[in-house]
């Protein structure tokens, strides 16, 4: 009968970072896969060494190995790795780098939002966005003039994430840009703050060419919650869309609009349920008596997700 | 009373030419929930020796050379 | 590798973790972060890197109580509510009062929960009252991060040994665990002075309507270990009666991934393309009407998305098709079902036991201690109801480290060395035989006969044929179940966990003599809900060899329900149809 070790051991570093060195990529690949598999920040300087390795699969394993570390050491490598000639290796790193949370490692990628390749640029803001370093502000700004709509759309979210009123004027510019993501991430994006001028431009974007930045806009304005924007919620209860419609009457429910409660009823006889049901629950949340007829009407709905927010709605009116 | 071999078609299939279990890589048999896979003596490389697969996947996602393919079992399908 | 070993280790530690799943990870390190100095062991039967019912990610957080959006107290009434009121509510609203700190960790972790544009997190309403559910759209990091932080608090990982048994010490108090390696059959004795059972649902208990083993709603891997152990070393179980049934997508058997398509306006239909769902909160109410639609004239039921833009069915798309199950676009693929066109057809799961989608589990309180001095259980496989995944890491902290804290003031406790030596005789039995009957054998027969005589809709003489016949089937088990290999003595174990549960399934069905839960207890010869004699838990414990029930009080709630809520409440999801 012989005694055993029931543990894992935790890698002797040495000599895995030995492997690095062999010159079969398959091995120094698995070597890389075992140095990030120890967890351990002491296997950083082994794992930088190969950044240079001249294979691309070899990369493409530490870059995709540096998103176990949170550490300055692992984003000056991914810094690197970002603007590797082979497109894997380097969306790869623009993966790893979004992982990142120490804002000590905003110093290794800032340098990358002036990078002559606009995927370079695009992947500095994404990795900066969570760090919420106010050091990427200013570059942020000005990447609102960048040519490339992605780099645009990552600039504006580490605007976004650092939620100042300062950047007022860039979310509101923003929900005018040429592209429609940044658009929706900038009728998102305002809803942090109580200006008037955020809820008149996302009021505005109501009106947008795409409908789901005006979708995006609907939903913000439940959220920011200004009367200033009921006109305009009212005139979304016929967009073109259902999605739309939806959405401004989830909108007009949360900004208790009562004067819009005949609007509303009127989406109580939609062809599709799922509009009959925001409907009864917009008047629910509003809770006008006048409301009581309407909502009595269609206690026997045929679906049963409306019959269930009628009732609702009905003891919400008391 | 002896076992009778029954065979059964096997969800998991290796690329051989892909596959480096013969370079030391153990990644898709670590990472197997119910660990049906093994490293063939014969070939060096990965194989399903188990048809007790839940078709979860870490095998394929995270193979290092894209390697493993999951299909769904025959039973399902 | 597979071969047999012939080998005897014994370790001692202060915290033994059974299960490297969800739980398990986040009681080890909560264990060991509230005291450093503690040797804290994780025992995994496969490997912690990717292992149990999220080894493939998690698409969302189903009852995330955040501030802003829900309060404890709310929570705590909607799930007393779902479950007819059978809730001891102080786990519960622990659970609820608590969630909010560990989503905040598990994103400091890089667990990736959705945010909006701001960063802040993104929640989304899709029952009727509270807003619980949090998606994860990049869900599939969750196992690495755990994992990472194991490593990273030198937790000591003991991976491919499975728990067979629990030690107990002279004053019945918890000692340790007995285990066994999946690969050489090698023998382990972990005497601890708490253990922490997270073992996950019992999800191996019925068999799929493919006929495919493996092809089961939970992970496989989890075949009601947890629970066989608890009642062999004398803990209660609540509630077992409340089985686990799910809503799935027909023969691929994963999730139907409501709580993920919901909020995009996706829908459970029948044939028709009708919403038939009265009830609001998941519950057994909501799979009888589900049970009774498949078997209607407008049957069977359908995931809905076609009325869905096409990029939205997209966007749906590509978080089904890349977390927690992502085969399933492989599925739908090779049907050539695309969501654009066609509704999607859906079933119901096989039973199994679990706390984190109904209350079947280990008895706990809200310190997640079970009914044996020093033993917890969380996840899954512990008592409190509707856990769900957020359940498993906010309670598995809660037992880590009120076990931390125990076993600071405990001493090693005694164990029995000649019941070590029963058992090892009795999980090497398999490998000792050379014929005999395999374990896929032996594991078909039960499930089978759990199908057709354990699962609802409940009749008392069907389920008395059952225990009859598993009885049968128990010793073939103990007499002539042969395993060539240390696979196939892993294989032969769970099914012995699998019968165990089966057996606990019809004791604990027969006990409770009324319906309740909807489908989950339907007993067909008792189809009335009897509040005056069961309103009340039901325990399960081992007495003397033999499986003894009895009724346990509720504990008075603490987040009170008037009559009239509880009313309203049933306004809510009882038809109004006259």
């Amino acid at each position: 009968m012989t005694a055993f070790d029931p543990f894992e051991d935790f890698g002797d570093i040495e000599e895995i970072g030995e492997r690095l060195n062999d010159a079969d990529a398959a091995v120094r690949r698995l070597a890389v896969i075992d140095l990030a598999e120890t967890a351990s920040a002491d296997v950083l300087p082994h794992l930088l060494t190969a950044v240079a390795d001249p294979d691309a699969t070899v990369r493409l394993q530490l870059a995709i190995a540096l998103s176990e570390f949170d550490a300055v050491e692992a984003a000056a490598g991914l810094a690197r790795l970002v603007a590797d000639q082979d497109l894997t290796v380097a969306q790869a790193a623009a993966d790893s780098l979004a992982e990142l949370k120490d804002p000590a490692a905003a110093e290794s990628i800032l340098p990358l939002v002036s990078h002559g390749r606009a995927f370079v640029r695009a992947a500095g803001f994404r990795g900066l966005k969570a760090l919420r370093s106010r050091g990427a502000l200013g570059p942020a700004l000005a990447a609102m003039r960048d040519e490339d709509a992605n780099v645009r759309a990552q600039a504006l979210g580490v605007v976004a994430y650092l939620k100042l009123e300062e950047t007022l004027p860039c979310l509101v510019a923003a929900t005018r840009d040429a592209d429609a993501t940044v658009r929706s991430v900038a009728v998102n994006a305002l809803s942090f703050t109580s200006q008037p001028a955020a809820a008149a431009a996302v009021t505005a974007a109501l009106d947008d060419e795409t409908w789901q930045v005006r979708a995006a806009a609907a939903e913000s304005l439940g959220r920011i919650g200004q009367t200033s924007a009921v006109d305009g919620l009212t005139a979304g209860l016929s967009d073109e869309y259902w999605q739309v419609r939806q959405k401004c009457l989830n909108a007009l429910g949360k900004l208790k609009a009562q004067s819009t409660v005949r609007q509303i009823s009127e989406l109580l006889t939609s062809d599709m349920a799922s509009l009959r049901k925001e409907s009864a629950a917009a008047l629910g949340e509003i809770a006008d008596p006048s409301s009581r007829d309407s909502l009595m009407a269609h206690i026997g709905d045929a679906d049963p997700d409306v019959r269930k927010t009628v009732r609702w709605a009905l003891t919400r009116l008391g | 009373m002896p076992l009778a071999f029954s065979p059964t078609t096997v969800p998991v299939v290796v690329d051989e030419a892909k596959c480096i279990a013969d370079k030391g890589c153990t990644v898709c048999v670590d990472v197997c929930p119910l660990d049906v896979l093994r490293i063939s003596d014969l070939t060096g490389k990965a194989h399903m020796k188990f048809d007790e697969c839940w078709y979860c996947m870490p095998c394929e996602k995270d193979c290092p050379t894209g390697a493993v393919t999951v299909n769904i079992p025959y039973l399902l399908r | 590798m597979d071969n047999f070993v012939e080998g005897l280790s014994e370790v001692t530690c202060d915290v033994l973790v059974i299960g490297g799943g969800t739980a398990g990870p986040m009681a080890a390190l909560k264990a060991k972060q509230k005291n450093p100095a503690l040797n804290v062991v994780l025992l995994e039967k496969a490997n912690v890197k990717r292992s149990g019912a999220i080894c493939m990610g998690m698409d969302g957080l189903n009852n995330a109580v955040v501030p802003g959006y829900a309060t404890p107290e709310q929570y705590t009434k909607e799930i007393t509510i779902a479950n007819d009121g059978i809730v001891d509510q102080a786990p519960v609203f622990k659970y609820a009062s608590r969630c909010y700190d560990i989503i905040q960790e598990l994103d400091r972790f890089g667990i990736r929960f959705q945010k909006n544009a701001n960063g802040d997190f993104d929640l989304k309403k899709v029952h009727h009252l509270g807003t619980y559910v949090l998606p994860m759209p990049n869900g599939d990091t969750v196992k690495k991060a755990l994992y990472r932080q194991i490593k990273r608090e030198r937790i000591l990982v003991s991976n491919r040994f499975m728990a067979t048994r629990l030690l107990t010490a002279s004053d019945g108090r918890i000692a340790g665990a007995t285990a066994v390696n999946t690969r050489t059959a090698e023998f382990l004795v972990l005497r601890a002075k708490t253990v922490i059972l997270c073992m996950g649902a019992a999800g191996r208990l019925g068999l799929p309507h493919s006929g495919y083993l493996f092809g089961t709603y939970e992970n496989p891997t989890n075949s009601g270990d947890g629970y066989a152990m608890a009642y062999h070393a004398g803990a209660a179980l609540a509630n077992l009666e409340c089985y686990q049934i799910n809503p799935l997508i027909k023969d691929y058997n994963g999730p139907a991934c409501a709580y993920v398509a919901g909020p995009f306006g996706a829908y459970t239909a029948n044939s028709e393309g009708n919403r038939f769902i009265e009830s609001d909160y998941w519950s057994g109410q909501m799979m009888q009407e589900f049970y009774n639609e498949l078997q209607s004239g407008k049957g069977p039921v359908f995931l809905k998305l076609n009325h869905l833009h096409a990029d939205t069915v997209g966007e749906i798309e590509e978080i089904l098709h890349k977390v927690e199950r992502p085969s399933r676009g492989r599925f739908h693929q090779a049907r050539g079902t695309d969501y654009r066109e066609k509704m999607i057809e859906m079933h119901i799961s096989e039973i199994g036991f679990c706390s984190g989608h109904s209350a079947s589990g280990v008895f706990v309180d809200e310190f997640a201690r079970t009914t044996v001095p020093g033993l917890y259980a969380a996840g899954d496989m512990a008592s409190v109801p509707h856990n769900y995944m957020l359940g498993a890491f906010t309670n598995g902290a809660v037992a880590g480290e009120h076990a931390a804290e125990v076993a600071l003031e405990t001493d090693l406790p005694d164990f029995d060395s000649e019941f070590v030596k029963a058992e090892r005789k009795r999980v090497l039995a398999p490998t000792r035989r050379e014929d005999g009957i395999p374990p896929n054998q032996l594991e078909y027969k039960t499930r089978r006969l759990v199908n057709d005589y354990l699962q609802p809709p409940k009749v008392t003489a069907r389920m008395r044929i059952g225990q009859a016949r598993l009885a049968e089937v128990r010793d073939d088990l103990e007499t002539a179940l042969v395993a060539r290999n240390a696979h196939e003595l892993m294989r032969s174990l769970e099914v012995s966990s699998i019968l165990d549960c089966a057996d606990m399934a019809a004791h604990a069905s027969l006990f409770r003599t009324e319906s309740r839960w909807g489908l989950y207890h339907n007993r067909v010869d008792y189809p009335k809900k009897d509040d005056d004699n069961w309103f009340c838990h039901t325990l399960l414990r081992k007495v003397d060899g033999r499986l003894v029930s009895e009724k346990r009080p509720i504990q008075p709630y603490i987040v009170p329900i008037e009559n009239e809520e509880r009313t309203a409440y049933d306004r809510l999801r009882v038809s109004n149809q006259a």
